[in-house]
């Protein structure tokens, strides 16, 4: 126990600092081994000094506002063969008059020790120092203040983006995985950041309905402030709720205005919450004037010893449409190519339809690649990536040309192939010039021997080329998209002899081509130097 | 002669008043300089201006009262102000060996006033010796 106690009391304390100029070395950081070109370095023999080059400690003092104090001075001498180490210690003077002749202060000095932790002092250190930045007041953001301490002193009355939703006692929690897949309910939800995030949660099926994350008023119950900092409340309602079973399949409910505790039936329990859908809408000036949020109930049996839930965030603007935007204002590469629909009977107040209906889209291949059972899975077209993909036509004896060829072309076009492309990531639906019409074209494949133009012809590719340009600044160019043409090749079907069949690969391509021009420098105009004699200069001769 | 006053120690009491104004400007402009400059913590700087504060009022009647008793010839007023005079010096050392820093200039103006102090007690003794007698 004595050997204990003095450990301990080692440990209690830091190493006393050494204040010796004579054995301070600032460049001696190898241990046991010589520091090349460290003059002050213990571990260097004679034959070491020899072969430095230069000093690079050359003096080493104690504070230099003291009055007098001693100097280790270190110096190669590089005249004597072979070159040694000079080491002087000499008394530094400080010839001002404001030197420091005493002083009372120890600490002056010299750094300040850390308080070592001790089991006395620990929670003390652990509040000044534990957060993630250090407070002399304990005023830190974090779940246990009751009032609401904002740690932006100078914040203005709305929200901006990234800053997280006030609620009345903390933030609008958006359980999020943290270095692990398991849930935090640490994570604030930052206003117009949408998010995504799927975590797991630890359930137990007798004590369910004493989980708080599992029900629904654990995400509903506390209000939302529309501004920060201010007494406005929003409430957030429940949009939806959807019941999932345990085999998975899902149902709508008719009324949402019905709150659904979890509860234990039969060694199962229901009700609990197993994903959060919240819809968040804002003004244009950063106020929050609605939230609603969509759940997805479930059922979780006994055995299960945890659950995946997911959360999502979105936010709208009040009066507009949801419309992601793919980029900003030009097409960042990797998000989805906007297209849409000119509405019919509108030729001059032309308004695009955009949704998620009417994307441009191409074929996707599945592991059958049978091009009939297709199933109708189709890939967004991104900005940049170039796709092929295709499927395989079984053709039989049996097959009519014309139904075939209606069924090839929704394969390879989709339900509903768009008409109009947008030319930036941002284009509005109420800005027409801003919308770039699909050229359609159609090749046809003839194969020579059979020249009549009137038999069958069934599509059998489609090619989508998107010409695009940089645009703007040469240091920032923008994407912009000027042109793009959609080609279905036709080719002739030759029906196979009845009782065989015939394989024929039917092919999509998305095609990117940069058609920007080189960029053309611009230069101010050369400054003129603009002289006029006056008027009356050559008075009176003139 | 008749007079007793002593001509020295008046004159030592004047030189003493002006160089005291400037004595006490300079120290203060130097704490002033040192808690900007070094790390000059508030529980150390209070102690130190306290007592360059108490010097300076202890120094007032200090004065009067070694200018009214030479000049009177009263040796009451001479010795309270030597009792002063003590007290002044006790504040003295205190500024010269104890303050948070001590620079050279600290030393210097110290020194100066601790040797007016000494010499003035001196010559404030032998004032009250020649009045009493």
């Amino acid at each position: 126990a004595d050997t204990r106690d003095a450990a301990q009391a080692r440990v209690r304390s830091a190493p006393a600092p050494v204040t010796d100029v004579a054995r301070l070395c600032v460049c001696d950081l190898l241990v046991a081994q010589c520091d090349v070109n460290c003059c002050c370095d213990p571990d260097c023999s004679a034959e070491d000094f020899s072969l430095f080059t230069a000093c690079s400690v050359p003096v080493v003092t104690g504070d230099s506002q003291l009055c007098s104090q001693k100097a280790a001075v270190y110096s190669l001498d590089v005249e004597a063969n072979p070159p040694e180490r000079i080491f002087k210690i000499i008394d530094q003077v400080n010839p001002s008059i404001f030197c420091i002749h005493a002083t009372n202060y120890e600490q002056a000095l010299y750094l300040k020790s850390p308080e070592i932790p001790t089991p006395e002092n620990f929670d003390q250190l652990l509040d000044k120092f534990g957060g993630a930045t250090f407070s002399t007041e304990p005023d830190s953001w974090n779940l246990d203040t009751d009032a609401q301490n904002p740690p932006d002193a100078n914040e203005t009355s709305r929200y901006e983006y990234g800053l997280p939703v006030q609620t009345e006692d903390a933030f609008l929690r958006l359980p999020s995985p943290v270095v692990s897949s398991w849930c935090s309910d640490a994570n604030p939800a930052g206003f117009l950041v949408n998010q995504a995030t799927k975590c797991i949660r630890s359930v137990s099926v007798e004590k369910c309905d004493s989980i708080q994350a599992l029900s629904m008023l654990f995400y509903i119950n506390s209000s939302i402030l529309a501004v920060p900092k201010s007494s406005q409340m929003v409430n957030i309602t429940v949009q939806s709720i959807a019941v999932q079973s345990l085999n998975g399949m899902r149902t709508l409910l008719s009324s949402s205005d019905v709150l659904r505790l979890p509860m234990v039936l039969d060694e199962v329990c229901i009700n609990a919450v197993l994903g959060v859908n919240y819809h968040i809408t804002h003004t244009d000036t950063g106020e929050i004037i609605e939230a609603a949020a969509a759940f997805v109930l479930g059922a979780i049996s006994k055995e299960a010893l945890s659950i995946e839930q997911s959360f999502e965030i979105s936010f709208t603007q009040e009066n507009t449409q949801p419309v992601a935007l793919s980029g900003n204002p030009g097409y960042v590469v990797g998000l989805p190519v906007r297209a849409g629909f000119q509405p019919q009977g509108y030729p001059f107040l032309a308004a695009f339809l955009s949704n998620k209906h009417s994307q441009l889209t191409i074929l996707q291949s599945t592991s059958t690649q049978d091009c009939l059972a297709a199933q109708g899975a189709r890939a967004p077209v991104l900005f940049g990536y170039n796709m092929i993909s295709g499927c395989k036509l079984r053709i039989t004896a049996a097959m009519k040309c014309q139904p075939l060829a209606q069924t090839l072309l929704d394969v390879l076009k989709g339900q509903s192939f768009p008409e109009y492309v947008a030319s930036f990531g941002n284009s509005q639906a109420q800005d027409v010039l801003d919308w770039v019409p699909i050229t359609q074209l159609h090749i046809s494949e003839q194969i020579i021997s059979h020249t009549l133009q009137s038999s069958c012809q069934i599509p059998v590719s489609l090619g989508i080329e998107v010409k695009w340009t940089k645009y703007g600044s040469l240091v920032n160019p923008q994407a912009r998209i000027v042109n793009v043409t959609a080609t279905i090749t036709t080719s002739t079907l030759k029906q196979p002899p009845s009782g065989r069949e015939r394989i024929i690969p039917i092919m999509s391509s998305v095609v990117f081509t940069d058609i920007s021009s080189p960029a053309e420098p611009s230069y101010k105009a050369w400054p003129t130097i603009n002289i006029k004699l006056p008027f009356d200069f050559f008075y009176p001769f003139v | 002669s008749s007079q007793l006053s002593s001509l020295p120690l008046q004159i030592l009491l004047y030189v003493n008043g002006i160089y005291y104004v400037f004595y006490f400007l300079a120290t203060l402009a130097m704490i002033i300089y040192k808690s900007q400059v070094f790390s000059y913590p508030d529980d150390l700087l209070a102690p130190d201006l306290a007592v360059l504060f108490l010097m300076a009022i202890l120094e007032v009647p200090r004065l009067y009262l070694g200018f009214k008793g030479n000049l009177t010839e009263a040796e009451a007023p001479l010795g309270l102000s030597l009792g002063l005079t003590v007290g002044s010096v006790v504040l003295c050392v205190y500024l010269l060996l104890w303050q948070t820093y001590v620079l050279w200039a600290d030393v210097l103006l110290n020194a100066l006033l601790l040797s007016a102090y000494g010499l003035e007690s001196g010559l404030k003794v032998t004032a009250i010796a020649a009045f009493v007698s």
